[in-house]
This record gives structure tokens, sequence and C-alpha cells, in this order.
């Protein structure tokens, strides 16, 4: 798991927490390999030329890996808390192309402690800072 | 304003065959997203976890394919489709032997106008059930066509 | 007393937006040194919706909650501000394709005014239109400072600003709760009703601010398969 902070239970949760932010550089070899796990076989998720000959720039990360990263941000945040995931969304903004630096990051926006569940909003940047995928999640707490 | 049918809207087009989740699959999915977590990851700690063995991450939930016909099924406007967003609502956990079948129906359909211009959108609602006829998430897909 | 507002915002009545109006005000009230905002302008997409009220949650958190609408033309994107029953009823908010002429005219005469926003966005803003097409009569002021905009687009607002002498005003843009404010418009006079906003962004003194924090520099993280192979 990461090494980022995590949260162990509702009564710590609080507006404005930040979750991650994580860096990683996304490789190839790595948005492939979830492409081959997914069988997700389209060119553009494979490689360049591929990619290029469908009208993209060159290989793309699949949306699903986006929203798969972020879906562990969260769960990462919520460690051994016992909280669970309930809802993601996710908008694909700009593509994300393998072979660079993104940063994975989130804040705490709202608690509804009736539910004990909070909401946070989530998004991927690139290095220029840019948000290429952005989204809110659901967490909800144990009872 | 986008013309179609509105009897297209909620009309289940798509059931799929089951596909049985593996061990391997969770495996494979778990290394391709760097995931680490012992819920996911590790039979023994998985055991005396939450859910008493191990289960897949959230998120591979959106990794079961619709049908090979399911774009075939879809309304389409204009040229190109993009995959433009999802939403997953996570309701039970997958466990490996689980049986898993997607019905998919469309949800809604609406125009806007943004960056790449004229666009119309068409979000596919499925849901996902087990062997035991539990729902496992329901997934709103979005799908972009460029006019 | 001067006033500050984030013109343009979108809650969960948007369809792309779940920020609910409530954390909107939390976020804004937790922030007060970093966002020194007086109120908020709602600005959903393609709809109008009167009886939304937010006075609650106005006098819950003392910031103010103002209404307007953000309309797709033929010459991309605008703000409605000041919507009344007669706008909303001259006007299909959910025509992607509104003339945009006709809709700047009209609203003028029935007490309302539209500002295009994010004038520097491809497509759906003016600079572009105006590049193939005449320029629109009567534009008293654009947006020239968008939180969602990418690398570009606000310069290319300030361009259109300069060549034609628009007034400016700033909006977040904003479509998650933690984007509130980050970018917003000063006004010199105080305002404290959507007819005050209206006769501001007519006559009175503006100008965008920019409340964004400045990004820390990304260093190139390792890649992944190396750091899993040490010990």
């Amino acid at each position: 798991m990461s090494n980022l902070a995590t949260i162990d239970k509702f009564e710590n949760v609080q507006v404005g927490a930040p979750i991650g932010p994580e860096q990683i550089f996304l490789s190839k070899e790595q948005a492939r390999r979830y492409a081959r796990a997914c069988g997700l076989d389209a060119p553009r998720f494979t490689d360049d030329e591929g990619a290029r000959k469908e009208g993209l720039p060159g290989m793309i990360v699949p949306g699903n890996m986006s929203l798969g990263l972020l879906t562990k941000l969260v769960t990462d945040w919520v460690g051994q808390s016992g909280a669970r995931i309930v809802r993601i969304g996710t908008t694909y903004r700009v593509l994300v192309q393998p072979d660079h630096t993104i940063s994975l990051q989130g804040f705490v926006t709202h608690i509804y402690p009736e539910e004990r569940a909070c909401e946070i909003d989530l998004w991927i940047e690139n290095e220029d800072g840019e948000r290429m995928v952005t989204g809110t999640a659901t967490v909800q707490f144990p009872k | 304003m986008v013309d179609y049918d509105p009897a297209l809207i909620g009309k289940v087009f798509e059931i799929t065959e089951p596909v049985t989740v593996t061990p391997e699959m969770i495996r494979n999915f778990c290394e391709a997203l760097g995931e680490t977590n012992p819920l996911y990851t590790d039979e023994q700690a998985a055991k005396n976890g939450p859910y008493g063995g191990i289960v897949a991450p959230p998120a591979f939930a959106i990794t079961f394919r619709n049908g090979r016909h399911f774009f075939q099924n879809i309304p389409r406007f204009g040229r190109s489709g993009f995959d433009a967003g999802k939403d997953v609502e996570f309701v039970s956990p997958i466990r490996p032997g689980d049986q898993v079948t997607l019905n998919s129906s469309v949800k809604e359909i609406y125009e806007k106008t943004g960056r790449s211009g004229s666009m119309v959108f068409v979000v596919v609602r499925s849901t996902l059930k087990n062997q035991r006829g539990e729902v496992v998430a329901h997934i709103d897909h979005r799908f972009m066509h460029r006019a | 007393m001067p006033t500050i507002l984030d013109l343009h915002s979108h809650s969960e009545a948007s369809e792309d937006s779940r920020a609910p109006v409530e954390a909107y005000l939390n976020w804004i009230r937790l922030r007060r040194q970093q966002l020194p905002l007086d109120g908020i302008v709602l600005t959903e997409h393609r709809q109008w919706n009167p009886s939304s009220d937010y006075r609650a949650l106005e006098d819950k958190y003392q910031i103010m909650v103002l209404k307007a609408a953000e309309v797709e033309t033929d010459y991309g994107h605008m703000l409605v501000f000041g919507v009344n029953d007669d706008i909303a009823s001259r006007f299909d908010f959910a025509n992607v394709y509104l003339p945009a002429q006709e809709l700047i005219d009209e609203v003028a005469r029935m007490g309302g005014i539209v500002v295009p926003c994010h004038p520097g966005r491809p497509n759906v803003g003016l600079f572009e239109h105006y590049q193939r097409k005449p320029a629109l009569d009567n534009v008293i002021a654009v947006e020239g400072l968008n939180g969602g905009s990418r690398k570009g687009e606000n310069e290319r607002s300030a361009e259109l600003i300069a060549k034609f002498g628009y007034k400016a005003t700033g909006g977040s843009d904003s479509h998650l709760v933690s984007l509130i404010g980050l970018c917003a418009t000063r006004f010199e006079a105080e305002i404290k009703t959507i007819e005050d906003l209206v006769r501001e962004l007519k006559t009175g003194n503006y100008e965008p601010v920019d409340f964004r924090p400045k990004r820390p520099q990304v260093r190139r993280a390792e890649p992944v398969e190396e750091s899993e192979h040490r010990g």
C-alpha cells in the first residue's frame, strides 16, 4: 500500500483534509499491463503507431485505468479503518498519455454525519498542473 | 436538438454470458494497478479481514466487458465515440469464483457543446450481478459522440 | 464597500457537477483567508430553475448565493445574469444553438445582461468564432479569467479583451467543491442582490481576481517496476 496518510476513523475525517497527493510515473509497460489484464486490445492502448492510426497523438492510458488509480487512492486512504468506497464518478477531460509523471490527489469536501459518510473530490494532474481526469467519490465508514 | 426514438430509453438491450472471476484475474488486475492492499492480494491476511477472504479491488467491477455486439446496440450520433467518464456504485464485493453478468440499457441521451464542438452523450447503465442474483455494481458509462 | 463574487459555478443541478451548494459555502467558510468571497453565482448549464431557494444557506453561512445560467449559442457559451420570467420564456435554455446576438440584445432589453464565458476556449469561446464571423454588437464584458481554462485559453481571452475593449470578469467555472472561488470578480461597489449585480456588470467597475495557489514543482517519479524490485 502507499506511504501516504490514512484515516483511522470517521470521527477524524475533516472537510479540507487532503487525500494524497501521490505522484507516479505511468509507464507504457504499466499501461499495456493494465490493458492486457482487462482484455483491452484496441491499438490505442498498446502502441503509439496503432494509436496514431486511430487519429490520436500516441498511445493513451485507458480511462478505466485512471478510474482504477483514483479508486486505489481512496482505498489506500481508508486503510484499515473498515470504511469502503461506495461510489466513484470520473470525467475524462484530457487524454492521459503514458511515460509521464501524474499526480493523484483529492480533498474531503463534505461530511454526512448521520450516514457516517464523506464526499471526496479527486483528480489526476499532469506535469503542467492540468487536470486530465476529475471526479468525486463517496466513502462509507462503519456504522 | 438531437433526434432519437424515446422508446430506446430504459430498454435492456443486452445481458452478457456469465464471466467467472479467477484468482489470476484479480492478481493481474492488482499488479497492473500497483495494488498491494492485503485485502486484495494476501490470502491469509484477507481471511482475517472484513470479507473473510480475498476480494477484488472495487475498480475491478469496471473490467467486465459488454458483449460483442454492445457497440452495435448503442445509438450512434455523428462520428467517433469516446469514453467520456463513468459513475460507478460499488454494491457488493467480487470474490474469486463469482460468475458475473451485465445487463445494459440506455439511461439517457443529451446534447451539449464544448471544446470538442457539438457532442451527443449516450449514457448506458450497466448492472452487474453475481451468480446469487446479488447486485455487485451499477455503472453509468458516458459515451461521447462528436457531431 | 467592494464585493468579491465567484461569477461562474455549477452545483449538482448541472449534469456534470456533484457539488452540493452547501458544500461550496462550507468550503468557502473554512478557507476564508484564501477565499475572501462575499458570494457565489450559480450558473447551471442549459437550465433555469426559478424556485430554487438558497436563503436558508445564505443565512447559515453568511455568504451570498445568486442565480444565473450558462447557455450555449452560435457564438459559444454565455452567462446570463438577471434571468426573469420574460427571459426564461423568451429563450429555451436547453437549446444548444441559441442565437447569440438576439440573446444579448433581448436579455438586455428585458433587464439582464449576457457575459460570454471562457472566450478563449476552442469551439465554445468568442475568440475562435470571431476568426470567422462578425463580432457581436453590444457586448459589455466577457469572462477574462476562467478557473477551468487550459493553457493559452485565458491568454486568448486577454487578447480579445484588449482588442475590443471589453470589461473582464472572473469565475471559477467550478464543478468540484474544492475549486469554488479560485477565480472571482472584485467589484468596487457593494452588491447585495442580482439587480445590483446586473447594474454593476453593465456600468460599474470590476476586475477578475485570482486566488489559485502557486503549484509546487512536479518532479519526475520513479518507474513503478524499478522501485518494486528494491528490498
